[in-house]
């Protein structure tokens, strides 16, 4: 079984738990008390920051102190006209059976694809005149020239960065909780390579905890030396947990991006991330293996213009894969083809010069060889030594050089 | 010296040896004749004597010295059109030893070129034709451009007939002591069909598990050929455990060396079996050949084996699911 993300165990469940962007956090509450009394000014709060900044934490935790039904609409729902109206306006209309009291969540606004989406902005202002109940949005930009006409329907409250000292004091309680022993100085580190970013530094400590007790210095020197790898780390899982295609496609503002690195990356780990969903592994690898042609043809036939198309489908094509199951944290793995590689380098180079000699003794080509010979020398070898090291010598081959050849 | 593998040891090394084909073996025996011939172009299945008669006719023609004579090239193995002109162009540079006016190049799985490269080769054929022939080995006659099948001499190889087979078996097994029952010689032909390689093969090393071969000792041989890590993958990835088919698909990659087109010539085999477990899970045959044809042409454009190969793995296994789903 995977483990639950920490992200998800350690959500704040009240609003003291929430930590940082207090000034935030006394602008929403007064917001939703003006609402409660029926003298806000605007019936919507848009949550606006960077990721991992506590927007979605800090309505789940109201929503959990309260006792409030939490009614949610993200990024990866539908979210056409209709599909608003079905699943948000009824419940924001209608009063609950036990008169329990509802807050209405729209995550990543700014992800509202207004080709694709249709009329999804329309049915939220809609959504927004209409609810008895308080809506909050939430964004990473809300400058995006589409979200204009929510500007003024709603309260906005902006989100900063969380700051290191808060990362850690989290990071703190996390390691209490969870038994495990680790310096102030390792979560420093953690906390530094996060920049304010809160999700990703519990889901780094994550990573480093795997099958562990005590994270010390030691780990951190592996951490430090495996600098890019860490943030290969950070790329692959963009890729493979975003949201929508243009959260995939952010990687590649990346400058010094080592595509044909990610290409491994991804592939060793689709299977692991997307495990459970045979129709989202293979979307996510007929996108990569156009990738792959697209490089392919590019290099081979010096048309650079391909490149772009080789890194969408690497990234959003990957991204778009359907039926997607729900993020799990999966602890992301080195490219084993490369670590294969590179132990059977010799053994491969002493392979194909012993294949290439006994192909031509034989005249047939190496892939007869393989497929049709070969098979056949190895039931030879297992059963009858003798006629196997007769045959080996007649083709002037040692045991060794022979041994090489069957593998 | 030859080799101790029957399938070297017995090959004929005379037309006069040749047993079959023998409307073919008598039209070449004409061209030794005479010492003239025109280019030429085998065709036909695997194991049905091409290789071997291009390489008797080598004999025949130059005696003791054929070596000399004769450039064998691999369309598959040499890399590209390029290395094939320049390896022709410096051999064709020297003139033919004896008194056969022209030299061999015998090029074997010439249907293997693409078009393009082709056409290249029709060019170098005419540039050296003063002192040069060629003989073009091909599985499939429509593989080879019409410009060159003009220019060549056809023969058409057919399967070996099933008593022909067994005959030869059967004098082999005799040459090294080995007993073979007629119930073994049926199951290795069944096998087989018409590949007369095959068949030496599958009978070698049922001999090298008993020298008294038996419908079972040949069973067993066939059994242990196909590189398990195949099958096995496919049962894994019908499984659902695509992780697991990987770690097998990466065992034949890189500890038996095989490359991305040998996985897929291996899965074609399985998809044609119908003992295979691809098809016992009632995934359709067409859909299949599809895939797999369709993963062939991608492994041919594309850079990195693995991903492709894992594509079709995983393809497989939703295939495998959704068959599941609609019973």
């Amino acid at each position: 079984m995977a483990p639950i993300p920490w992200t998800e165990k350690y959500r704040p469940k009240s609003l003291s738990e929430v930590v940082g962007n207090e000034e935030a956090k006394k602008k929403f509450v007064a917001w939703l008390n003006a609402f409660l009394k029926g003298k806000a000014k605007k019936k919507a709060a848009l949550l606006y920051g960077p990721p991992g900044s506590g927007k979605t934490s800090l309505v789940n935790a109201v929503a959990h102190q309260f006792g409030w039904e939490l009614i949610e609409l993200n990024a990866s729902d539908f979210r056409s006209r209709e599909a608003i109206r079905n699943r948000v306006l009824s419940a924001a209309t209608m009063g609950s059976l036990y008169g329990k009291r509802k807050i209405i969540l729209l995550d990543e606004v700014d992800g509202i694809n207004l080709k694709e989406d249709a009329g999804g902005l329309q049915a939220i202002l809609e959504l927004i005149e209409k609810s008895r109940y308080p809506v909050v949005l939430t964004a990473n930009d809300p400058w995006d020239p589409k979200l204009r006409p929510l500007r003024d329907a709603v309260e906005m409250i902006e989100f900063k960065k969380l700051r290191k000292y808060e990362v850690i004091r989290v990071l703190q309680n996390i390691c209490r909780k969870e038994g495990l022993e680790c310096s102030r100085s390792v979560l420093s580190a953690i906390a530094d390579n996060a920049k304010g970013d809160l999700r990703a530094a519990i889901n780094d400590l994550q990573t480093l905890a795997m099958g562990k007790k005590r994270i010390d210095l030691a780990d951190l020197n592996v951490l430090g030396d495996r600098a890019d790898q860490e943030s290969m780390f950070d790329i692959v899982r963009t890729v493979l947990t975003a949201r929508r295609p243009e959260q995939a496609l952010a990687v590649l503002r990346i400058p010094s991006l080592d595509y044909e690195m990610l290409l491994l990356w991804l592939s060793e780990n689709i299977p692991y991330q997307y495990q459970g969903s045979y129709q989202a592994i293979a979307d996510a690898y007929e996108a990569l293996s156009w990738a792959d042609i697209m490089l392919a043809r590019m290099k081979r036939k010096q048309i650079w213009q391909l490149l772009p198309y080789a890194l969408e489908l690497m990234t959003a094509g990957v991204a778009s894969a359907r039926g997607k199951p729900p993020f799990r944290f999966v602890k992301y793995r080195f490219p084993e083809k490369l670590r294969l590689l590179a132990r059977s380098k010799s053994k491969r180079e002493r392979f194909l010069q012993v294949a290439r000699e006994v192909a031509s003794r034989l005249h047939v080509s190496l892939r007869t060889l393989k497929l049709d010979v070969i098979p056949f020398l190895r039931v030879i070898y297992e059963h009858d030594e003798e006629m196997a090291e007769k045959i080996y010598r007649s083709m002037g081959l040692t045991k060794r050089e022979f041994e090489a050849l069957i593998g | 010296m030859s080799t101790e593998l029957w399938v070297e040891k017995y090959r004929p090394k005379t037309l006069d040896e040749i047993i079959d084909q023998e409307e073919i073996v008598a039209r070449l025996k004409e061209f030794v004749k005479t010492k003239s011939m025109p280019h030429l172009l085998f065709a036909g299945p695997p194991g049905t004597g091409k290789t071997t008669a291009a390489l008797a006719l080598a004999h025949d023609l130059y005696g003791e010295n054929w070596r000399e004579n004769t450039l064998e090239l691999n369309a598959s193995d040499e890399r590209g059109i390029d290395v094939i002109r320049r390896r022709i162009k410096e051999y064709a540079r020297t003139i033919p030893i004896g008194d056969v006016p022209f030299k061999l190049v015998i090029l074997d799985e010439a249907d293997n070129m693409t078009s393009d490269a082709q056409q290249a080769l029709r060019r170098t054929m005419e540039l050296y034709s003063r002192n040069t022939r060629f003989i073009l080995i091909a599985n499939y006659l429509s593989k080879i451009i019409e410009p060159i099948q003009s220019r060549c001499a056809v023969f058409r190889f057919q399967p070996l007939p099933k008593e022909a087979v067994k005959a030869r078996l059967k004098w082999i097994a005799e040459q090294e002591g080995v007993e073979v029952d007629e119930e073994a010689l049926d199951a290795i032909w069944d096998e087989s069909q018409g590949d007369m390689r095959r068949a030496i093969n599958i009978l070698q090393s049922a001999a090298a598990i008993s020298k008294k071969v038996t419908v079972d000792t040949v069973y067993e041989a066939l059994g242990k050929v196909r590189p398990r890590e195949v099958r096995e993958m496919l049962e894994v990835a019908l499984k659902g455990d695509i992780i697991g088919a990987r770690e097998k698909l990466r065992v034949l990659m890189y500890q038996y060396g095989l490359s991305g087109v040998d996985v897929i010539k291996l899965l074609h085999r399985e998809v044609l079996s119908s003992r295979s477990p691809l098809r016992l899970n009632g995934l359709p045959l067409a859909d299949l050949l599809v895939l797999i044809g369709d993963a062939n042409y991608k492994i041919v454009e594309g850079a990195d084996d693995e991903i492709q190969l894992m594509a079709v793995i995983s393809k497989i296994a939703l295939m495998a699911s959704e068959a599941k789903k609609s019973e």
